[in-house]
């Protein structure tokens, strides 16, 4: 590989937009002349603004996971139900596939995403040149799968509409499933901001 | 001699065909180019579909529940207004953004910059607008609100006898149709329409 160049070793610049290649110049902000975004050989602060966003994230990990996501009130008993007893009470009414998919879409996918995104920050912070290949696959694996993490606050969103019978049942939604979709957006954002061109780069 | 920039580690490679092939980084294993080759039309085409089904979907219950002779239907909206109406605004934007926003911006600024395109002409600030619609894809989770409407279901079939209405049907078709839509429209795909010679 010690042959292979780089855009930033030749002085392109990769549009992240409309995937063009422009030759930069000697323009302090350039811009891409086809869709005019602003264009980086790499992405400005990428590992600060990743760090504090992933950060943020697993602070918020905790009442998202603590706090009651949704409240059953009927007739006969009051009920708080925080994600993973959510997926208990699915795994005990017999539907263990859809039990298996809330698990690893609200409790799996979201830690392994803040785990896996500070582990590339830390190691592209010291220009790690191990297991580029691995990091770079599993930094898409984490892009890829991050979206379906909002599976739950959809099912609640859902419940809350449906179940409204005052007398006889009713769901309220809880400020767990706020703190959720709060630490879904933040690791979305942060897996946006971090450029996996760092993970390539060799340290000088 | 043209060159390709991997997005992902890059790597400089050498253009080779005139008319791009999937190919993948020789280092990172990242896409490097998507194939070209649909028509506008297609894409035009789906892109109303979509909007048809989008309406639908919008208009019509995703869902009703019988619970002891008390019959209930939500709409699509109905999710976004239940957690406003619970004294929870911002889940409402979040909810309201992903699953109904998104997928609307999605199909109209794609058939803002087709229409135009297809008889030669380039809408104004086209360049921004399919920028935009790059930032918006990434926040417009149909699939994820499908999914997670079959959970809702599965945890109240157990007390309350459950039917599905005609946005759940129109809604599975939107999230296939928007599926295509982004596969045949990619950035690749749509400067290769845009930059062409009205003929």
């Amino acid at each position: 590989m010690s042959t292979a160049l780089t855009g930033q070793q030749l002085g392109l610049l990769y549009c992240q937009q409309c995937h063009s290649t422009v030759r930069g110049g000697r323009v302090a902000y350039p811009r891409c002349p086809r869709c005019h975004a602003h264009l980086h050989s790499r992405k400005p602060h990428s590992l600060v603004l990743t760090a504090v966003l992933v950060a943020c994230a697993a602070v918020l990990y905790i009442p998202a996971n603590i706090l009651p996501v949704m409240n059953t009130r009927s007739l006969i008993d009051d009920e708080r139900d925080t994600i993973m007893s959510g997926v208990l009470v699915l795994l005990q009414s017999g539907s263990w596939p859809i039990a298996v998919v809330v698990f690893v879409a609200s409790i799996v996918v979201p830690l392994l995403k803040i785990l896996a995104l500070a582990v590339l920050i830390y190691s592209s912070w010291r220009g790690s040149s191990r297991h580029r290949l691995q990091r770079s696959e599993l930094f898409r694996l984490v892009e890829f799968i991050g979206r379906w993490s909002m599976l739950d606050v959809y099912a609640v969103s859902l419940l809350v509409a449906l179940v409204q019978i005052r007398s006889l049942a009713f769901i309220s939604v809880g400020w767990g499933a706020l703190a959720f979709s709060a630490v879904v957006i933040l690791t979305t954002v942060a897996a946006r901001t971090f450029d996996e061109r760092l993970l390539w780069d060799e340290s000088k | 001699m043209p060159v390709i920039i991997c997005p992902a580690c890059d790597l400089v490679h050498r253009a080779a065909a005139e008319q791009p092939q999937r190919t993948r980084c020789v280092r990172c294993r990242a896409i490097l180019q998507r194939a070209v080759g649909g028509s506008i039309d297609s894409a035009i085409a789906l892109a109303a579909t979509a909007l048809i089904l989008f309406v639908f979907s919008n208009l019509y219950p995703l869902v009703a529940m019988n619970f002891n002779g008390t019959t209930r239907a939500a709409t699509l909206l109905d999710t976004t207004l239940g957690f406003y109406r619970q004294g929870h605004p911002t889940l409402a934007v979040i909810v309201f953004t992903t699953i109904i926003l998104g997928p609307l911006l999605q199909i109209t600024t794609l058939l803002y910059l087709l229409l135009p395109m297809r008889s030669g002409h380039q809408a104004p600030a086209a360049g921004s607008v399919f920028r935009f619609l790059t930032h918006v894809r990434p926040w417009s989770l149909v699939e994820v609100f499908m999914l997670g409407t079959v959970v809702a279901l599965v945890r109240v079939a157990k007390y309350a006898q459950v039917l599905p209405g005609v946005a759940l049907w129109s809604y599975a078709l939107l999230m296939l149709a928007l599926a295509a839509l982004t596969h045949r429209t990619s950035a690749e795909q749509f400067w290769r329409w845009a930059e062409r010679r009205p003929a």
